[in-house]
């Protein structure tokens, strides 16, 4: 829905993202507010936030697989730990910079999903849902059983660092993370306005009428699954980096399970969904984490350290009742509520 | 070459109960097209609360398997009722989220009540092991090789002679045929999901007579999905055939690969069959073959 009295006066501006000054005001005051946070905010935050992002560039990937293309994809944790171990290893065991191992470990995670997104030529729903599960233990297995990759006792990359400045606290980092995560929003917000996004969006549609229309199906089923890799590749590198300790404990499969219920809850087939289900999710974790050391005391059934259990159980729980009562996501509401702001005080 | 023959046995041993856990969502599967994630839990409570009427209330084996049988079956009725009723006429991808959601939500009630303990059943069947011209088999990991035969056979039965059988297959041809020939749907969706619950608890109390209750058990609902995906989600006989073949490859191939790749070869060989069928027969091995029209 467009603000009352906005007009498109050229082509470019029709096909402009930002295409008020309030828009770009605002924008910009949030770009601003964020690249200066460091300064004022806590360390807990900045923490939060740089595990936000990366989740969020998680997700932005696991969205067009599965939000835009229409494939279920289960296997994002182990994408996320391709590129994490393939970075891990550039950066220990050949010297390469971190500069140079961010995009390749994305390239890396991206080949091993083009391999794991094969079953998706011949199987979908359900079926390709399972076909990833499986492809996920396949990843992890392999990552245990080699001799580069350290086998159960992980790698511990260092952190970047450029001209002799190191990026070796969580402020520091900040600022990588929350850039790369930026372009790739911006980049995902492209793609879909771009021919591969409707040939994407024509498959999650039907795609048999898809094929039927020219769109080759093995080509961008393949596409899309190379570049939701890519950037669960590019997380994993990011990953790595920050917290300098890579094992498999950390990409297991209910961290991809994770995912999905993000995208769900964010809502499926809309980039600003992809932040509002991540930050939900994380945000419910975090107060289940506040909340319970106070539930153990009062309810002592519950052992002394319930908070991962309880985060289990208010994730399924909040996952459920987004799928019956908002099955479109936050995204949805999102919509109804800014066009309902900008046709204030009229109803319709 | 005993060697191998002992592999196989023990293969089959466990297998049977991959086809035990592939049942019930094989059960859910043909009536409702629901693929239920959440029976590994089912699996899982089901032998926790035999686990809490043995050790906890000290009831006989046999009396505490009712209470245990219904609680099972009242938590699959639940799921369905509260969980994947609402989602009725929506995509079935939403209900396949769905039971993932509760699969999420159970693992943490799981966790919550173990909390990182095991619990091991006490023995109330007999023990020990069966030589037999070399073999050595578990008499327990036998009973539940048995269970599950004679469990597939009354299932077969129940569907093929009973009245409710007979629904159950009109339901899964086509739903809104079966409500307009007077079968009522709701009602078949609750009664399947009850015996689902009360094949999930012998599945079970079957599987935790073999090993302990700790947290990794509902798991073993990853592998029932891997068994009744490979064998076609609607065939019973699908689930069997491949359950046992399963086991089999599981333990041949530990026990003849694991050397030369460093061991856990059990863990990830589930997972290989489950590509290797999807690529090959992406309706399973005895499943229908769905096609397709614009």
């Amino acid at each position: 829905m467009r603000p009352c009295g906005v007009f498109d006066k050229s082509y470019a501006l029709d096909m402009a993202i930002i295409r008020t000054w309030q828009h770009w005001a605002i924008l910009l005051s949030a770009l601003l507010t964020l690249y200066l946070f460091p300064l004022f905010g806590s360390y807990y935050l900045v923490s939060f936030i740089n595990l936000l992002s990366i989740s969020i560039i998680v997700v932005l990937g696991l969205q067009i697989v599965s939000g835009f293309c229409g494939q279920i994809s289960f296997g994002q944790a182990a994408f996320m730990a391709v590129g994490a171990y393939t970075s891990s290893i550039l950066t220990i065991r050949y010297g390469v910079p971190f500069w140079v191992a961010l995009p390749l470990s994305g390239i890396m995670a991206g080949a091993v999903g083009i391999i794991g997104g094969a079953p998706s030529l011949r199987i979908k729903g359900m079926y390709l849902a399972m076909a990833t599960i499986a492809i996920h233990f396949v990843v992890i297995w392999l990552i245990l059983h080699m001799q580069i990759t350290g086998s159960f006792k992980g790698l511990y990359p260092m952190p970047p660092s450029i001209c002799g400045f190191e990026f070796d606290t969580d402020e520091r980092m900040f600022y990588i993370i929350v850039t790369v995560m930026i372009i790739m929003t911006y980049g995902a917000r492209n793609l879909m306005r771009s021919k591969v996004g409707r040939a994407f969006v024509a498959i999650r549609d039907n795609d048999l009428a898809g094929e039927v229309m020219g769109v080759n199906l093995y080509y961008y089923k393949l596409l899309a699954f190379f570049i939701s890799c890519f950037y669960a590749g590019v997380a994993g590198s990011l990953w790595a980096h920050l917290i300098t300790v890579v094992n498999t404990e950390q990409f297991t499969l209910l961290h991809a399970l994770e995912y999905v219920g993000m995208l769900i809850i964010g809502g499926m087939g809309s980039v600003p969904g992809v932040f509002f289900g991540v930050l939900f999710i994380r945000i419910l974790n975090e107060l289940v984490m506040f909340a319970s050391p106070a539930l153990a005391k009062a309810v002592p059934w519950l052992g002394s350290s319930p908070a991962a259990s309880l985060g289990l159980i208010a994730f399924g729980l909040a996952m459920a009742v987004f799928l019956v009562f908002e099955p479109r996501g936050l995204a949805h509401r999102w919509e109804i509520f800014k066009s309902s702001y900008r046709l204030y005080p009229f109803a319709h | 070459m005993i060697e191998f023959i002992q592999q196989t046995v023990t293969g089959l041993m466990t297998g049977s109960l991959y086809a035990l856990v592939a049942a019930g969502i094989v059960l859910v599967y043909k009536s409702t097209h629901v693929v239920s994630l959440a029976h590994g839990q089912l699996v899982a409570f089901g032998a926790l609360f035999f686990w809490l009427f043995l050790s906890g209330f000290g009831l006989p084996f046999w009396v505490g398997l009712i209470p245990a049988f219904i609680l099972t079956a009242l938590l699959g009725l639940a799921i369905e009722r509260v969980a994947l009723r609402p989602l009725i006429g929506q995509p079935l991808l939403a209900a396949f989220l769905m039971t993932f959601a509760i699969f999420i939500a159970l693992e943490g009630v799981f966790v919550l009540y173990l909390k990182g303990e095991t619990r091991t059943l006490p023995h109330f069947l007999p023990g020990g092991n069966l030589a037999l011209s070399g073999l050595s088999i578990p008499i327990n990991q036998l009973i539940g090789f048995c269970v599950a035969l004679l469990l597939f056979g009354l299932l077969s039965l129940i569907f093929k002679y009973t009245k409710l059988g007979l629904g159950m297959r009109a339901t899964a041809e086509d739903h809104r045929l079966a409500q307009s020939t007077g079968i009522v749907v709701k009602n078949i969706f609750s009664y399947i999901w009850i015996l689902s619950g009360i094949v999930a608890a012998i599945a079970g109390i079957a599987t935790a007579n073999v090993m302990d209750i700790y947290y990794m058990l509902p798991y073993i609902g990853i592998n029932g999905l891997i068994v009744a995906i490979c064998g076609g989600l609607d065939s019973l006989a699908g689930a069997l055939v491949v359950g046992l073949l399963l086991g089999v490859v599981e333990n041949v191939g530990a026990a003849y690969l694991d050397p030369l790749v460093g061991g856990g070869i059990k863990d990830v060989a589930g997972y290989a069959v489950l590509l290797l069928v999807l690529l090959i027969r992406p309706y399973g091995l005895f499943g229908l073959v769905k096609i397709e029209r614009i």
